[in-house]
């Protein structure tokens, strides 16, 4: 029989512990003590307190999300800041798949070519991927390395249109936040936040274009919406009347997630302005955030006044992997 | 009883150990804010300087790129055709050359004449640039509705490279024709990605280089396999058994073999997956290969492909005389 008092001491021994270790595990301290001792390579490790701040997003619209996702952010390389050219924060959402690596590089590419551009990559995974971290320093670029997995049961499969997250959302969400956490709107910073995909294509007088938006500017967008392209309507006096498209042209903001670009001190003047994340209409994401930013009259047409186009909405082949069999033909080994 | 006690204190001295220890950690945890915050003027010094550093950098290599005429120069022979993400692969492909140096761009149309699209690209593209054109003869075009591997395409195209080449060596003399000695041709389709190492890989061609190429052959990669430095065999899970079972985008061949033998070229009517084969067999043989990519062991050139854009709506709509306005060119 084992006695009361025996019951106790053993509670009083194990319980220290168990306290110590959630609260080490909760803070991940290893990264913690990593910058104390000096790896000073620029990196720092910022941490979410705790799973409370992240359920809310969640939380809030439906209670089955019982998954608690939680979200590093990793800020390395920060940009020098220009006084003269405001800042492009690009925001692009990857995930991994066979030709993550080649967009990824091409895009890189065109990156490469403009000035004061800082790239916000949030990868769709648990943790962020050794194939990204090393792309990202490879490049040159300046960047900032974010990760947030979309829960399991909001993948969209394959390409069928749910009524779930749509792809994307919560990453560009977590560098919308990141952006908010980072910046405050007394700084004198100026940036562009815009959101382009991993697969599109992007002509470099498009940032050129959207550098000296005030608010939120606007441009066509080809291959989108089952057309050549999707344009914004330019009346005589420059301003957006309505929305050049088939499919639902009655949306608030009948526009693809490439065919705008955002000022920061307007995402930073209204912090509560998010993508939806569930409830959303096929072709109304974008309208659930501008509608909180801006009104039709507020759009800046760029672009010879929406009349060119700088931005191809394309789409990369799923690659046919036949020949790799069940059990893999390639060396798995080697990094695509 | 003396036992007994001995233990309690045992057990109670550990219980306060640990108990402090909590706190002492609970108290760092705390802290973390305030080490953050010295830590982060410095950081911020240290991440500005580094940018700086790379911004100057960056800027000593754009202005080297110009001036380095001393390395062998790469010509990349383009086939390309009207369709309408043309000129959406063209941009993103002229991103990726500008950050080349000494590289030539031959862009070859599958077109009667030069089209305005592709002339006033290449003008605006800041690209050393040859444009030329070669249409192919019906019967060897892929009709609408044909699979893409039916037909070999852009066997004509490139083969109008290579005269342009052979042209432009013919009428060389000195200074030029000892740079032709030295340089390189390579074949890149507009759809393909290609990373910037790769352009320094096949710099240094004296042959033919070779090297691993991603997402084809129905597979992650394709590559040649390298014993001792040479190529011994490749591995592919598609028709093993041709002479070079290799794509278009995986070697490379230098000028001065091109040169030397007038009468290699790619042949239109090869059976589907032997047109490389076609062109190298009369160039090389898999002994003489140069394999590079870290003896082929890493992938620096995916063989993407781009869906065709669904155009249905706009379809419907120039059914009914309401199209989008053909005069933006897309």
């Amino acid at each position: 029989m084992p006695k009361r008092r025996d019951i106790l001491a053993i509670v009083l021994i194990v319980l220290p512990w168990t306290l110590l270790i959630t609260v080490w595990h909760q803070s991940a301290i290893a990264p913690l003590l990593a910058i104390r001792k000096g790896t000073n390579d620029g990196t720092e490790t910022r941490h979410d307190t705790g799973p409370a701040t992240d359920s809310k997003e969640y939380c809030s619209q439906d209670k089955d999300i019982v998954e608690v996702v939680r979200t590093e952010y990793v800020y390395t390389r920060p940009p020098p800041w220009s006084d003269v050219l405001s800042t492009i924060h690009v925001i692009t959402p990857t995930y991994s798949r066979p030709v993550q690596k080649a967009e990824l590089t091409r895009l890189a590419n065109t990156f490469l070519h403009v000035p004061n551009l800082h790239w916000i990559l949030v990868e769709d995974s648990q943790r962020r991927t050794p194939l990204v971290t090393r792309l990202l320093r490879e490049t040159g670029l300046n960047y900032t390395h974010l990760n947030v997995e979309t829960p399991r049961n909001y993948k969209l499969r394959g390409d069928t249109r749910d009524p779930r997250i749509p792809r994307g959302t919560m990453q560009r969400n977590l560098a919308l936040r990141w952006l908010r956490e980072t910046f405050n709107s007394n700084s004198s910073q100026a940036g562009i936040v815009y959101f382009a995909d991993d697969d599109n294509t992007y002509s470099l007088e498009l940032f050129e274009e959207m550098r000296s938006t005030r608010k939120v500017s606007v441009w066509p967008v080809a291959f989108v919406g089952g057309l050549r392209y999707e344009s914004p309507k330019v009346n005589a006096a420059g301003k957006v009347y309505g929305w050049k498209t088939v499919f639902d042209p009655h949306r608030p903001f009948a526009i693809d997630m490439a065919g705008f670009a955002i000022n920061l001190r307007l995402i930073l003047f209204k912090p509560q302005a998010y993508f939806k994340l569930r409830g959303v209409k096929g072709g109304y994401q974008e309208s659930s955030l501008l509608r909180e930013l801006v009104t039709l009259n507020d759009l800046e047409p760029k672009a010879a006044n929406c009349t060119k186009i700088l931005v191809w909405h394309t789409r990369t082949e799923k690659p046919v992997l036949v020949n790799e069999g069940k059990k893999g033909f390639t060396d798995p080994n080697v990094e695509i | 009883m003396r036992m007994r006690l001995k233990l309690k204190t045992v057990f109670v001295l550990y219980f306060m150990v640990s108990l402090l220890g909590l706190i002492y950690a609970l108290m760092q945890l705390g802290q973390r804010c305030d080490c953050r915050g010295h830590a982060m003027s410095k950081d911020q010094q240290i991440s500005q300087l580094r940018g700086e550093l790379q911004k100057l950098q960056e800027h000593i290599k754009t202005s080297e790129l110009s001036k380095k005429t001393d390395v062998p120069k790469i010509y990349v022979i383009t086939p390309t055709y009207a369709r309408l993400v043309q000129k959406a692969e063209l941009t993103r492909l002229s991103h990726t050359f500008l950050h080349v140096p000494q590289l030539h761009w031959i862009v070859v149309e599958d077109a009667p004449q030069p089209t305005p699209l592709v002339t006033d690209f290449l003008a605006a593209s800041g690209l050393t640039y040859a444009h030329l054109h070669k249409l192919t003869p019906k019967d060897r075009k892929l009709q609408e509705g044909d699979p893409s591997w039916l037909k070999p395409r852009g066997a004509e195209q490139r083969n109008e490279g290579l005269r342009w080449l052979r042209e432009m060596g013919a009428a060389a003399e000195g200074k030029e024709a000892a740079a032709l000695e030295e340089a390189v041709v390579y074949f890149a389709d507009d759809d393909n990605t290609y990373s910037l190492q790769l352009f320094e890989e096949i710099r240094y061609t004296y042959r033919v280089s070779v090297w691993p190429v991603g997402l084809v052959g129905g597979m992650k990669f394709e590559r040649p396999v390298v014993e001792d430095g040479k190529v011994v065999r490749f591995h592919t899970g598609w028709h093993p058994n041709r002479p070079f079972p290799i794509d278009m985008a995986g070697f490379a061949v230098s000028l001065r073999l091109i040169l030397t033998n007038p009468q290699a070229r790619f042949d239109g009517d090869a059976q589907m997956g032997f047109l490389e084969s076609s062109f190298l067999q009369h160039l090389v043989t898999m002994d003489d290969l140069e394999p590079k990519a870290d003896l082929c062991t890493k992938v620096l050139v995916w063989h993407t492909r781009t869906e065709k854009p669904k155009m249905k709506r706009e379809d419907t709509l120039q059914k009914q005389g309401l199209g989008s306005d053909p005069d933006v060119e897309v």
